[in-house]
């Protein structure tokens, strides 16, 4: 009889050598198949002394001061009587090929008492409870460690994104996903690093299944607010759904859907995610003229954008 | 020794588009974009007085670099016909207002990020998308800026972000109020939230 000890060096030497096997196949046709757009790409770094600098402070200081204290005093009207002069006809009556607009027709909101209703709830629950916590957490955990967080459980969906990627038609990106799944998992350390991403520069192609379902030709329907998880459609809704259940730390500890345990990552997961993104919300909710409108649009562009393409 | 130079220029004549890549607009807009970039890198202006600098530097390149009337009129759509010559004025000033309050705060809080430039793809003739790409931290942020050519200059007229365009999220908002109300009503709307801020 093969003793546990003997089980497990066999089991593990197994799985070293499919790793292993798996990294040096894929690897080089990884590569191939995702090549960084090198050539054509250029960075903007910054460099204290360019010419860029010289160039702006040469202009600026006397300058702006004197434009700002005019915007300042000056009322509207003869802050623009300095543009007339360049073009009168800029105010002109537009013609809508003029403007390229598309007669576009507005969203489905038949739930809109009830969803501005659920809006305002989210929006303090996001100042009271995740803005504060997540407030605490950036000043207790360190940025590498809620990066090497952030890159664990982006790892750990990879299911989701191989999964749809091929639902989807793109074999391509699933296996382009799998590749990075190893990578990470054995290079990156069980995905604490995208070592696919920092070492191989291997781009990956995010999905999901309301993704998948709108591919179909399943339309956006109409929208909808949810209590904590905010914007959705039936078909989106569907979709969380159908990916939460091929999210592996859903089967953590015991075969329910929803227990204390996964909820409890999916939590830590967005309270990590929330530490990167304090303030953008803010100035959603700044910029806007009415916010619910606009987040709701924001949505709406954000979903079609991705199916699309 | 002659036909050996000729030969020699025209490798080099050959090797040169290579490092010529993208056309105007997306030169223009990289460059503002890089100035940008440099005066919120700048380690010369720190503390409230730096800051106060900072913005009017920023406001002398989004003012080069928007064209704030096109913005405006893509924005309210055909619904721009409805406004006199009057309240169109006010209405682009106050926009840009609005615009300003709100993005140059955002921008401020970046500090590392790195932006790559991609490419320009052309939507018409006188209409350029320049597409870049924002690293950082957290992630990569697709911004992606359309420019129209304007008296030989490019000018921005929308920005998207993650696939959400900016006037196309106005659009709906301005929709939303200028459906049963006149100009007027989105004029004081406008008015009342730039006049919170001072």
């Amino acid at each position: 009889m093969m003793s546990l000890k003997k089980i497990i060096w066999i089991r593990g030497l197994t799985t070293i050598v499919f790793l292993v096997s798996c990294l040096l196949l894929e690897c080089p046709l990884l590569l191939y198949a995702a090549p960084v757009d090198t050539d054509k790409a250029d960075t903007i770094v910054f460099e204290t002394q360019s010419e860029l600098v010289k160039q702006s402070e040469e202009e600026t200081p006397e300058k702006t001061l004197d434009r700002y204290e005019d915007a300042k005093i000056e009322e509207a009207t003869t802050v623009l009587s300095s543009k007339e002069e360049d073009g009168i006809e800029a105010y002109e009556d537009v013609t809508s090929d003029e403007i390229g607009v598309v007669e576009e027709q507005g969203i489905a909101d038949p739930f809109e008492f009830l969803n501005r209703g659920v809006y305002h709830f989210n929006d303090k629950v996001y100042f009271w409870v995740w803005k504060p916590i997540s407030q605490g957490y950036k000043y207790v955990v360190p940025e590498g460690i809620r990066g090497i967080f952030s890159s664990f459980y982006e790892n750990i969906k990879a299911p989701v994104r191989i999964i749809n990627n091929l639902l989807q038609g793109k074999p391509k990106f699933a296996a382009i996903e799998l590749g990075k799944f190893l990578i990470n998992s054995t290079l990156g350390v069980g995905g604490l690093r995208n070592c696919a991403k920092e070492c191989f520069g291997i781009e990956g192609r995010n999905a999901d299944f309301g993704q998948t379902l709108g591919k179909y030709g399943a339309g956006f329907g109409f929208y909808i607010v949810l209590p904590f998880l905010g914007p959705s459609n039936p078909r989106d809704g569907v979709g969380w759904l159908v990916d939460w259940t091929l999210r592996p730390t859903t089967y953590i500890s015991t075969d329910q859907w929803f227990d204390l345990q996964s909820v409890g990552l999916f939590v830590h997961e967005k309270v990590n995610d929330t530490s990167f993104h304090i303030g953008e919300y803010e100035i959603l909710k700044e910029a806007a003229i009415d916010p619910y409108i606009a987040m709701r649009d924001a949505y709406v562009q954000y979903r079609t954008k991705l199916i699309e393409r | 020794m002659k036909k050996s130079f000729r030969i020699f220029m025209l490798v080099l004549m050959m090797m040169l588009p290579i490092y010529v890549f993208g056309g105007a607009p997306f030169d223009t807009v990289k460059m503002n974009v890089g100035s940008v970039l440099e005066i919120l890198g700048d380690p010369k202006l720190k503390g409230d007085a730096g800051r106060k600098v900072k913005e009017q530097k920023l406001e002398v390149i989004a003012d080069k670099m928007f064209d704030y009337i096109e913005l405006s009129k893509r924005t309210l759509g055909l619904n721009w016909n409805k406004f006199t010559q009057e309240q169109r004025k006010e209405f682009v000033d106050l926009f840009k207002t609005v615009l300003k309050d709100a993005y140059v705060d955002k921008i401020m809080t970046y500090t590392n990020e790195r932006v790559n430039f991609t490419k320009e793809v052309s939507l018409s003739e006188t209409t350029y998308e320049i597409q870049s790409v924002v690293v950082r931290k957290s992630g990569e942020v697709p911004i992606f800026y359309r420019a129209i050519k304007k008296e030989n200059s490019w000018k921005v007229y929308d920005v998207i972000v993650e696939g959400v365009s900016l006037i196309n999220n106005y659009r709906t908002q301005f929709r939303e109020i200028l459906g049963n109300n006149p100009p007027e009503t989105l004029l004081e709307t406008l008015r009342k939230k730039v006049g919170k801020r001072q």
